[in-house]
């Protein structure tokens, strides 16, 4: 049976995690593209990234683009995992509503 | 870990609506754009060679051609920083860039055959935008390259089939089925 994650259930890495897998396997967001979809300040999504990167649900990935440094974030393949248990944990409670 | 089931619904409908967010902005940060513009490209391209001089036309295709292959350019480049597939880390610049170059060896192709008909002329802009297309699609992987397939059988079906209309069909069916798909995945996606 699923189970709910106590890192993914954080709103902010929620969402942020919702924004992940919403991407292909293969891509990757732009750190400031991400923060504007999320409307979080810098401080604020880099604290929590480095939570999830620390769970090893995310990749960062900085590199130069156009000589100018860019942080690239992806959702691994055990972040997609967690977070589709996580959602499949959160329908089996609202069905037991 | 134990929630209410009320505070499981507002988890659900926070995932659902950053999910629909990042789908928009992923759409609206570019993709669609690409369809916008070569269906408008399309639409008068083939209006201008049914209704124009036959001279006329293909100077106006050459025209729109060029614009429509800035305007994809400068899209490329802006959409290819936001969201990038990190397998083919092109840049914007290096998507923009192909889009110039695939201009380039369209015109290059077109001198080889010289001289060609109207439709022939026509048929090879198609395929080389086509190619393009689904080149996006696969680099990109926003937009999947069955809409690029099936315009392209739209295309040779109307070529082949329906000669005396071809222009036409192609303005309608191709140019306005690309803008009526780009707007569609800008509003609905």
């Amino acid at each position: 049976m699923a189970e709910l994650n106590e890192i993914i259930h954080q709103p902010i890495r929620l969402r942020t995690m919702a924004a992940l897998v919403t991407l292909g396997a293969n891509e990757e967001v732009d750190f400031s593209y991400l923060r504007k979809l999320l409307t979080v300040t810098d401080g604020n999504l880099g604290a929590h990234l480095h939570k999830l990167e620390e769970a090893g649900y995310i990749k960062i990935n900085k590199s130069f683009v156009d000589r100018k440094p860019h942080t690239y974030i992806s959702a691994t393949p055990a972040g997609r995992k967690v977070f589709a248990e996580h959602v499949a944990a959160l329908e089996v409670i609202l069905k037991g509503k | 870990m134990s929630i209410s089931p009320t505070e499981a619904e507002e988890a659900l409908v926070a995932i659902q609506t950053i999910v629909k967010k990042t789908r928009r902005a992923i759409s609206t940060s570019g993709a669609y754009a690409f369809l916008i513009v070569w269906g408008i490209v399309w639409l008068f391209g083939f209006l201008g060679s049914q209704f124009f001089p036959s001279e006329i036309g293909r100077y106006f295709w050459m025209g729109i051609d060029i614009i429509g292959g800035v305007i994809s350019a400068v899209i490329g480049a802006r959409f290819g920083r936001n969201v990038r597939n990190s397998k083919i880390t092109n840049s914007g610049k290096q998507i923009g860039l192909f889009w110039l170059l695939l201009i380039v060896y369209c015109a290059a192709a077109i001198w080889v055959v010289w001289p060609i008909g109207n439709k022939q002329f026509a048929m090879l802009i198609i395929l080389f935008v086509m190619i393009g297309w689904m080149a996006m699609g696969l680099i990109l992987s926003f937009y999947p390259i069955w809409g690029g397939l099936i315009l392209t059988a739209l295309a040779l079906v109307g070529y082949f089939l329906l000669p005396g209309f071809f222009y036409l069909w192609m303005a309608i069916l191709g140019g306005g089925g690309m803008i009526i798909m780009g707007l569609y995945i800008r509003n609905k996606w």
